[in-house]
């Protein structure tokens, strides 16, 4: 009898909660919970974290509005940023889009200023050449793909323009 | 029914909520009534209590800045449901990826192109120099051509280091027959850029001084003004010429000698050979012949001298 008693606990226990249940001091349900499959008991920071930011009944209600299987990226990105606002209560991960636009920006300005040289340089290739056109795979090289380069021509032919 | 606050319309918190908006409201500055979607966004996604506790932590300078965020990070979250700011930040390091990339190719093109102009200044240089190297020994030609050169024959060929200048056939017949070979090193102290010309010279004047010296003294002719007198060899030829000339007298040789073979004393012992050939029998030829010697002695010294300041 025992046994049996033993048996019929252990097999409503045969699952053991999820980190939301478990946090939650709730019943897990495996086919009923919604948190189930995204927060597994062996890590239960990262259900912690999340409900903590943001609340498990808002994360409940934002995975049922979206489709089962775009709920795992949903959860993570979820994480990731109660994770970001938890270390900078401030900004958040706002603070790392900031960062990365103005690597963006600057990155920019640099791409910008080379290519300027690049035009520069080209055209003087280009008037040295005696009006050659700048054509493509005019021995291009194609390592520079998406740049058109002069034609380049054999250093015996340039010896005459001296 | 909602109680408006003192200042006038209730915020956006308030009204969602359906509550009286007090003046001590923490969401009203944030949240003005004429935008109602931004508080859904934020209530739908971290809720009223969740903010107040962020809020509650913050110094009144940091709730400012910290609701921008929140509010960004909401209003990313109603754009992209699935992953929110994630999206931003994702499309932001492709960005960052694909400028790197196209950076470094770029940087890539701009050394290639910067290799090619060096390498064409490098090809400009030299042409420079070998068109400064061909003026130079044109220079030299022409000057050749105007008087330098030798009076009868072709003009010196630079390219054959072989020839030997015609003007040789002249010197031996002639007195001052150095006074043409001093004109002419002189000359070539001008162009000491074509030092392989000026050495050439100097080894067929060599050469040909050799020449005559070896037939001058293997044969017994009573000429003794056709000496030709070398810089390099001027103990030599006046040891032989004055050996087959005076080589009767031995004994009046021998002071003689003691006045030519000292050469670079000579202008010190110029005076004792004069009074040394004042007690001699033959004063007249033993003058003459003195002073013929004199007369090669110097010039040759000045060849001589020419001569190596080129070298």
């Amino acid at each position: 009898m025992a046994s049996s008693s033993s048996s019929s606990s252990s097999s409503s226990y045969s699952n053991p909660p999820c980190a939301a249940c478990k946090f939650l001091r709730r019943k897990c349900q495996p086919t009923l919970c919604i948190f189930a499959p995204y927060f597994p008991p062996e890590d239960p920071t990262k259900f912690s974290n999340v409900h903590r930011i943001f609340g498990a009944s808002n994360v409940s209600k934002l995975l049922n509005d979206i489709m089962p299987h775009q709920r795992e990226d949903a959860v993570n990105s979820l994480a990731y940023e109660a994770e970001a606002r938890l270390k900078d209560p401030v900004y958040g991960c706002v603070g790392a889009i900031s960062l990365l636009q103005s690597q963006v920006a600057q990155l920019q300005k640099e791409l910008d200023a080379t290519n300027a040289d690049l035009m520069r340089f080209t055209t003087i290739n280009n008037n040295n050449n005696h009006g050659r056109v700048a054509g493509y795979g005019g021995g291009s090289d194609p390592n520079y793909s998406g740049f058109s380069l002069p034609y380049s021509n054999p250093g015996g032919e340039d010896a005459n323009y001296s | 029914m909602t109680i408006k606050s003192g200042t006038g319309q209730a915020c956006a918190a308030c009204k969602y909520q359906r509550r009286r908006c007090t003046p001590e409201c923490l969401l009203a500055p944030f949240f003005p009534a004429d935008q109602p979607k931004m508080f859904q966004n934020v209530h739908r996604l971290f809720g009223v209590k969740n903010i107040q506790n962020l809020l509650k932590e913050l110094r009144p300078d940091q709730k400012v800045t910290a609701m921008k965020s929140i509010k960004f990070h909401a209003l990313q979250r109603d754009k992209y449901p699935v992953h929110g700011c994630l999206f931003e930040i994702r499309h932001l390091n492709y960005q960052i990826q694909m400028a790197e990339d196209e950076l470094q190719a770029v940087l890539q093109q701009l050394a290639y192109y910067r290799q090619q102009q060096q390498q064409q200044q490098q090809q400009q240089q030299q042409q420079q120099q070998q068109q400064q190297q061909i003026a130079a020994t044109e220079d030299y030609m022409s000057e050749l051509q105007l008087g330098v050169a030798p009076p009868r024959n072709a003009p010196f060929s630079l390219e054959d280091n072989n020839v030997v200048p015609q003007y040789n056939c002249v010197a031996p017949q002639a007195s001052y027959s150095n006074s043409g070979n001093v004109d002419y090193s002189i000359n070539y102290l001008d162009f000491k850029e074509n030092n392989n010309v000026v050495n050439s010279f100097c080894e067929q004047q060599q050469h040909q001084q050799e020449q005559q010296q070896q037939t001058y003294s293997n044969s017994n002719d009573n000429n003794t003004s056709s000496m030709v007198v070398h810089p390099a060899h001027l103990i030599v030829p006046q040891a032989l010429c004055v050996q087959q000339e005076i080589g009767q007298d031995y004994n009046e040789m021998h002071s003689f000698f003691d006045c030519v073979d000292d050469t670079q004393s000579y202008i010190g012992s110029k005076e004792a050979c004069d009074s040394s050939l004042d007690s001699s029998p033959s004063k007249d030829t033993r003058q003459l012949v003195h002073e013929e010697m004199a007369e090669n002695e110097l010039k040759s010294a000045a060849a001589f001298f020419s001569l190596t300041s080129v070298n």
